[in-house]
């Protein structure tokens, strides 16, 4: 072959080899990997291989070579500076050979936590220097301390331990703010402690880690870090500290039952753990005071759990705190345990709203019940509650002698959902417009009531005389006077045929259009009240006085006076009359027609005269007001009689209370009891009810059928029991719940709260789309509060999940919200819960937990309470390791290097003309 | 200098032998070939002369013997692994936190945020100065360290191969903790998060305070599209265990409107789809009430259209209902419509009847109902429910009759009065109950006991002391809820199951039986084995699917159970280009120029490798010899 033609193809080869390393090596970033008999492989840096293209420029040399050396040695030099440079390029690449040892690394984590005592470090220190003299040669030995956080501690250069525990040390970095030097050695993490060995293992030893520890974990898991542990090929060895428990007191909880309310005494318990025989003195505070009925205790303590109880009472409502402490412990050794510290929230005082259709007498039962640690919120009928937002805000309601007409039938509904949805209590109280009386048959409230008002009594309804009074003034022309005769025809329609009217129409003067005569001419009466004609001024005294005039002769069961006017008039006098009127049980009702009428009068007039005020703006209203006025007078079904009252069935609230030696009722309204569940607990001598009850949905309804002021209750109210009679009762069906109650269960793992709530609609299906908001306030005292969400997690779950911030107690309260159709917020209902965590947990556990340090070693494969030689005993067990081969390659390479510099100083091939030299030289 | 591989002795020792076979073969001097050309002797004389008396001769034999030493020399220290001496002022010790968390896994960038993650950890390795140490660190749910602290690069290349994501969120607590603790003591020491930054804002503002730490970040990622299932629970209902109700809450995480079909599987068949319409960042939960069918699993998906979605992971969710077993319930009345009314509310109970006096039907059962009637307790009656305890025969005292009374306390937190209203109920007659020791008196009125759970020679029984009938109890939901509830407490079906749990909790797994260990199944198939503490397992969940838990010497069949991501926050995969810490500002990173590294038995292989070129070039043009 030419030698033109072999340099080419040399060249061709070069730039074929370098095509092909620009190919595929160059662009290779990561390692190159294969398995060749079984032993595997990896080339860190294949790109280092291009220095193998070297190799034919070394052959290119040769063609142009001086060198005076025989073509063997040539090519033999050519091959060993080939493979000189082949095996340089391969240590540059980093060849390295995947290999078995047997090495073991073991690091010691020695738990440091003040739960563990000095002796037993000790221990742990001497047992880490009898673990050194076991090391292999080849083995490592490394120490990690921890508490809170672990830390990687140097030996000494033979090896010396450091101190295991030294509180004089600087608190490293990224320790809990503030109190970081105190609670240092306050908290165990053994799961922080086994993350930071992973990265303290070196690469190709046996992973072994020996656990010295009591096991109390405060932080972390250690569990579930076993199993990670297990999988990075790390095996724990659990040698727990053979310490004796230290002499110890600890509070371990102080609890208070649920339902706690303002005013009922209640103990509060403690308990308190003892190592061994002691005596304390315990001190129970409330807020920041000594607990009022019983604070201060001598104790004597017994080994294990002792149980110590307190008398106490809550006087206001909101959050309480409770912190027992004890002092004059025998023996101790944590302070830190000796106090603990629970809060509770206690519902406000109780609060009833008082409707009282006549006000200014309400002031005997609002009296009462607020002697009874109620609030009481007495109200007009005009101001009832318009929704139920604003009923809500009530635990029981009162409505008393409160006419049907001035409770719109919506707030009656209202006042149905507050019962029977949202648990409210409720007491329909008689009088003069209670019951029958007040026109509350066939109305919501008597469905929502455990009595009728359909009454035995109806045989013995009295005679009614009514005298109709209306106003005839020039003001009156036109729709009013027209609707005014209508609603007289109307009232006239309504009476029996033997009830007594009169129609007198006024201006400046009186006129009787309608004598007074029985209802029964009817058509004479409609014919004189047609007669009726407007003009003129307005005089009511006259009127009224001649109406009193005529109604006072004549005999009747009921008298009663309906007075329409749409003016002002003199008032001079009236209240005169009227209050003679009522002497002489004649009742008065006054309507006010548009706004020209004088309202204050009017009503002045109806209050003095024991009737109504009725507002009509609109002169169509006024046949059903004077049809009302007379069915409610018609349908009288009041008793009017003193008589006793009988217990007929038991109730709690009536326990320590003697009925029997309760004074005489003046009156009721007779009704009938419905049938059971209504259950009816008083009764009259007659044995209609008095007092009744039923459930309705979530809430109680409560009858009373007589009243609650100086009328019929009169006597009642010089009972010495009075007031604790209407308190138990209220107590016992106001709602126990401000609202709709859901469940909370809040869980303290670690220092984190998982808080979680199940929301079931009343008809089991689950209550979704809730908006929750959890509140979280503490650590008491203090009353530092964060909201946290409160997310959905599934069908009717809503959960929490947080960190606390320090040591306390923590009451949490969920608010859930429904979005209405304008997407306001609406309260569903509320949750409430506590969680205590007064000091640290390693001052809570005394005993070590050996079985957690058990189930860790062998969630590992390791052992618990291992012989100390086991832990450097491979066990035949192998680890693998990557064994970097480029220093072997480096002493070939040398080794090459050196044959080339043979095979180019020494003549081994050709060496013939050295023996014709020898015999030539004589001649030279 | 120190030397990190072959002692110094070595090194010398292997010089000197190298050096001494060079130089003898230097003193050697080869012999050329000779040459007859015509008055050969003369010349050969002259020549001899002239060559002999030219210095340079010697001194080219010298330089040559000089540069192969001087080549053996490079070699050898090569072999001892030279390496500069870190000044301990000049020393940094860095830890790398790359993030692993779900949100990693999105693919906004070429080959995903891990791969470019990785990439920019490997550029800040090559460019660590010749003095620095590094620890690499996977951050998810938890913190797991890949390398030690080292300056080895290959060391911290194999670690970063190491790196897998998981389908959790990123402690990102745990993890400065931990670095701060691998950092303590330590000169210079500083953090480097390498993440897309998708952190909670509870998690950055409760992040441990940093003291002397510097902490670098190293942003990854470039968008945040993303439409995500964020929540996925089933719940049997209590009244009717046969149906079920799930919650599937999806989020749209992106700044436009977004189109998804959401689908729903049962035992692997299809039974919802949905198509829904998501505004900007709209969060949305669906439920899906009264469904039946399946038994087992529930999966659900997320379908969108390209480019709204980076991260695949929070697309499909996974969930187990709670299994049902078929109850045998025995009931013995002389005929009660109320109580076989709400037996049939239960389609998983199999109720067999039997009028008092009758024999019994054959087999065992799990629940026995007395209805006003005793038999003498038999095994094979599993637990008793009386209603109406007859005063003879039952397992405790009657006490007085007592009239018109309902619950006035009662055990809130028992399972048998869950979602109860037991205060709504009005009694007419009845008797109160004598518990025994160690009895559970679950309500009350104030004339006594009237329900009363307890235990006699292992037989479980409740006991109720007054006839339904003679109630309103009967008419209210509290009834069937009362009936189930304690059929349920009675086999222990517990109706606080949880269908999926969240990867990246420690998962509190209800295992059966009393045995101390477990094997646990991945969705990956990996088995593991798990501790076992107060009949639970303990495991910290990284990936969502379905598992199972099997106990080591039980026969039963495996627990299966699910997981999800379920993390709204991770689902926001936005990456923000600054990452504040509380007070803390990360700052960027800086001092990662690529520059020589502190081991330099490469380069001075490299240097050996050109000097040989040349000397191999000079000796066969015969400048050396």
């Amino acid at each position: 072959m030419p030698r033109w033609l072999r340099i080419a193809l040399l060249v061709l080869g070069w730039l074929a080899l370098g095509g092909a390393y620009l190919r595929w090596l160059a662009p290779l970033s990561t390692p190159l990997v294969w398995d060749l008999e079984g032993v595997h492989y990896q080339l860190l840096e294949p790109r280092a291989l291009g220095f193998a293209l070297l190799v034919p420029f070394f052959i290119l040399v040769l063609y142009k070579s001086l060198a005076d050396l025989p073509w063997q040695q040539r090519l033999l030099s050519t091959l060993f500076r080939s493979a000189f440079v082949g095996l340089l390029a391969l240590s540059v690449a980093r060849l390295v050979q995947s290999v078995e040892t047997s090495r073991i690394c073991t690091i010691f984590l020695v738990d440091v936590s003040d739960s563990v005592s000095d002796v037993a470090l000790a221990d742990a220190s001497q047992t880490i220097a009898r673990a050194r003299g076991l090391l292999r040669s080849e083995d490592e030995l490394r120490l990690i301390t921890f508490a809170r956080r672990p830390e990687l501690r140097e030996l000494g250069a033979q090896g010396e331990l450091p101190p295991l525990r030294d509180r004089s040390r600087p608190v490293p970095a990224g320790a809990a703010p503030g109190a970081a030097e105190a609670n240092r050695y306050s908290e165990t993490d053994l799961q922080a402690a086994l993350q930071l060995a992973y990265g303290v293992f070196p690469e190709g030893y046996l992973r072994r880690v020996a656990l010295l520890s009591d096991g109390i974990e405060t932080r972390g898991d250690l569990l579930a870090e076993a199993q990670r542990a297990a999988q990075f090929g790390v095996q724990l060895y659990s040698l727990p500290f053979e310490q004796a428990l230290p002499a110890e007191v600890a509070v371990q909880n102080l609890s208070v039952p649920s339902g706690v309310k303002v005013g009922e005494p209640f103990f509060v318990t403690a308990e308190i753990y003892a190592t061994e025989p002691s005596s304390a003195r315990a001190r129970l505070f409330q807020g920041d005071v000594l607990n009022g009925l019983d604070s201060v205790r001598p104790l004597t303590l017994v080994p294990g759990r002792n149980e110590v109880k307190f008398r106490s009472v809550v006087r206001t409502g909101g959050p309480v705190s409770y912190r027992l402490e004890l002092d004059g412990v025998e023996h101790d050794q944590f302070a830190e345990n000796n106090r603990f510290l629970t809060s509770l929230d206690v519902p406000g005082r109780p609060t009833v709203l008082y409707v009282e259709g006549q006000p200014a007498r309400a002031t005997y039962l609002a009296s009462a019940l607020g002697a009874q640690q109620f609030d009481v919120d007495v109200r007009s009928p005009t101001a009832l509650p318009r929704s139920l937002g604003e009923l809500e805000r009530f635990d029981f309601f009162v409505l008393s002698d409160v006419p049907a007409e001035q409770v719109d039938p919506s707030i009656q509904d209202l006042t149905e959902r507050y019962v029977r949805d949202l648990g409210g209590g409720f007491l329909f109280a008689g009088g003069d417009a209670g019951y029958g009386l007040g026109g509350w048959s066939h109305t919501t409230i008597e469905r929502l009531l455990p009595v009728s008002m359909d009454s035995e009594q109806q045989k013995d309804m009295p005679g009614v005389a009514m005298a109709l009074v209306i106003d005839r003034s020039g003001s009156m022309t036109g729709l009013p006077i027209e609707m005014a005769k209508a609603a007289c025809r109307a009232t006239v329609e309504t009476l029996r045929g033997d009830d007594l009217v009169e129609v007198i129409a006024f201006d400046s003067q009186p006129k009787r259009f309608v004598k007074m005569q029985p209802a029964r001419y009817l058509n004479r009466i409609k014919g004189e009240v047609a007669t009726i004609q407007p003009g003129g001024g307005t005089a009511i005294f006259p009127a009224l006085d001649a109406a009193y005039q005529d109604i006072s002769v004549v005999q009747a069961r009921k008298k009663h006076v309906i007075l329409l006017t749409d003016g002002r008039a003199d008032s001079d006098g009236i209240r005169d009359l009227v209050g003679a009127m009522i002497a002489e049980g004649i009742t008065v009702t006054t309507v006010g027609l548009g706004d020209g009428s004088d309202a204050d009068f009017l009503r002045m007039i109806a209050d003095a005269g024991g009737g109504r005020y009725h507002h009509v703006p609109d002169p169509n209203s006024l046949p059903r007001i004077f049809t009302r006025e007379t069915e409610m007078l018609t349908r009288q079904s009041a008793v009017q009689e003193w008589f006793p009252v009988r217990q007929t069935s038991s109730a709690d609230f009536l326990r320590g209370l003697s009925v029997a030696g309760a004074p005489l009722l003046h009156g009721y309204v007779a009704t009938q009891l419905k049938p059971a569940p209504a259950q009816q607990i008083l009764a009259s001598d007659q044995g209609e009810p008095i007092l009744a009850r039923w459930r309705v949905g979530l809430g109680w309804a409560v009858a009373w059928t007589s009243d609650l002021k100086n009328n019929w209750a009169v006597d009642w109210l010089r009972w010495p029991e009075f007031g604790r009679f209407w308190g138990q009762l209220v107590r016992e069906h106001m709602r126990t719940k401000h609202r709709r109650e859901l469940d909370m269960t809040a869980e303290l793992v670690g220092q984190r709260v998982h808080a979680s709530v199940d929301a079931f609609a009343a008809d089991g299906v689950f209550d979704n789309d809730m908006q929750s908001v959890l509140v979280v306030t503490g650590p008491l005292p203090g009353n530092e509060r964060r909201e946290v969400p409160m997310p959905q997690t599934a069908p009717g779950r809503y959960q929490a999940d947080f960190e606390l911030d320090g040591y306390g107690s923590f009451l949490l309260r969920a608010d859930h919200y429904h979005l209405d159709g304008e997407g306001r917020r609406v309260l569903a209902g509320v949750s409430f819960g506590q969680v205590s965590q007064p000091y640290p947990g390693e001052y809570a556990r005394l005993e070590p937990d050996r079985a957690l340090l058990r189930r860790a070693a062998l969630a590992t494969g390791g052992s618990f309470e291992p012989e100390l030689p086991a832990l450097f005993e491979p066990a035949g067990q192998v680890v693998r390791y990557q064994k970097p081969l480029w220093q072997r390659f480096i002493l070939l390479a040398l080794g090459c290097f050196l044959l080339d510099l043979l095979m180019r100083r020494v003549r081994l091939f050709d060496r013939s003309f050295q023996r014709r030299g020898r015999r030539a030289s004589p001649g030279v | 200098m120190h030397l990190a591989g072959y002692p110094l002795s070595a090194v010398l020792g292997a010089f000197g032998a190298a050096a001494a076979c060079a130089v003898v073969l230097y003193i050697l001097r080869l012999r050329r070939r000779p040459v007859a050309v015509v008055f050969s002797p003369i010349w050969r004389s002259v020549l001899g002369e002239r060559e002999s008396s030219r210095l340079f001769s010697q001194l080219k034999r010298w330089l040559s013997l000089l540069l192969q030493l001087a080549l053996i020399a490079l070699l050898a220290l090569a072999l001892g692994d030279p390496r500069l001496a870190a000044r301990s002022a000049e020393a940094r010790h860095l830890v790398v936190l790359l993030d692993t968390s779900a949100s990693m896994q999105a693919t906004d960038v070429p080959k995903g945020r891990i791969a470019a993650a990785r990439d920019k950890v490997a550029q800040l390795v090559a460019g660590l100065g010749p003095s620095d140490r590094m620890l690499l660190a996977q951050m998810d749910a938890s913190v797991t360290p890949l390398s030690t602290m080292t300056d080895d690069v290959a060391e911290l290349g194999l670690a970063l191969e190491r790196v897998r994501p998981s389908d959790t969120r990123a402690d990102l607590g745990r993890a400065l903790s931990f670095a701060l603790d691998s950092l303590n003591g330590r000169t210079r020491p500083e953090i480097i998060l390498v993440s897309d930054g998708a952190f909670a804002e509870e998690t950055r503002r409760h992040a441990p305070a940093l003291g002397n730490v510097a902490l670098s970040f190293v942003p990854v990622g470039s968008s945040g599209h993303n439409v995500a299932i964020s929540e996925f629970s089933v719940r049997r209902y209590p009244l009717d265990r046969s149906r079920y109700e799930v919650m599937l809450e999806v989020v749209n995480g992106n700044d436009t409107p977004a189109e998804l079909e959401l689908s729903l599987f049962g035992d692997g068949q299809i039974t919802e789809t949905t198509r829904l319409s998501l505004a900007a960042g709209e969060r949305r939960a669906q439920f899906y009430a009264n469904l039946a069918g399946a038994d087992r699993t529930l999966e659900a998906s997320i379908t969108t259209a390209p480019g709204l979605n980076d991260l695949g992971r929070d697309d499909r969710a996974y969930a187990l209902m709670p299994e049902r077993r078929r109850s045998r319930i025995l009931v013995v009345t002389a005929g009660n419509t109320y109580l076989e009314a709400a037996l049939l509310l239960d389609e998983y109970l199999e109720v067999s009847r039997a009028a008092p006096g009758e024999a019994l039907p054959p087999g065992r059962f799990d629940v026995t109902i007395l209805d006003g009637v005793t038999l003498p307790p038999e095994p094979r009656l599993g637990s008793l429910l009386y209603l109406d305890l007859p005063a003879q025969g039952g397992p405790l005292a009657l006490g007085k009759a007592i009239n018109d009374f309902g619950f006035d306390r009662w055990d809130e937190k028992s399972p048998i009065l869950r979602w109860t209203a037991p205060e709504n109920v009005q009694v007419e007659s009845g008797h109160a109950l004598v518990p025994g020791r160690g009895d559970r008196v679950l309500g009350a009125s104030e004339l006594g006991p009237i329900l009363v759970s307890g235990r006699r020679e292992g037989q479980a029984f409740v006991a109720l002391g007054f006839d339904p009938r003679k109630s309103d109890l009967v008419l209210r939901v509290t009834w069937p809820l009362f009936l189930l509830n304690t059929i349920n407490y009675f086999v222990e079906e517990d109706t606080t199951y949880v269908s999926s749990f969240r990867t990246g909790d420690v998962w509190q797994i209800p295992a059966p039986g009393n045995a101390e260990m477990a094997w646990l199944t991945s969705p990956d198939g990996s088995r593991s084995r798990v501790a076992l503490e107060n009949g639970k397992a303990r495991h910290l969940g990284l990936y969502a699917g379905f598992y199972e838990l099997a106990v080591e010497n039980d026969s039963r069949p495996p627990l299966r159970f699910a997981a999800n991501l379920s993390d709204l926050d991770e689902s926001r995969i936005a990456p923000v280009g600054k990452l504040e810490l509380g007070r803390e500002v990360a700052g960027e990173v800086h001092g990662f120029e690529v520059r020589a590294r502190h081991q330099l038995w490469g380069y001075l292989l490299i240097a050996v490798l050109i000097a040989s070129a040349f000397e191999w070039v000079s000796y066969h043009r015969r400048v050396t010899v």
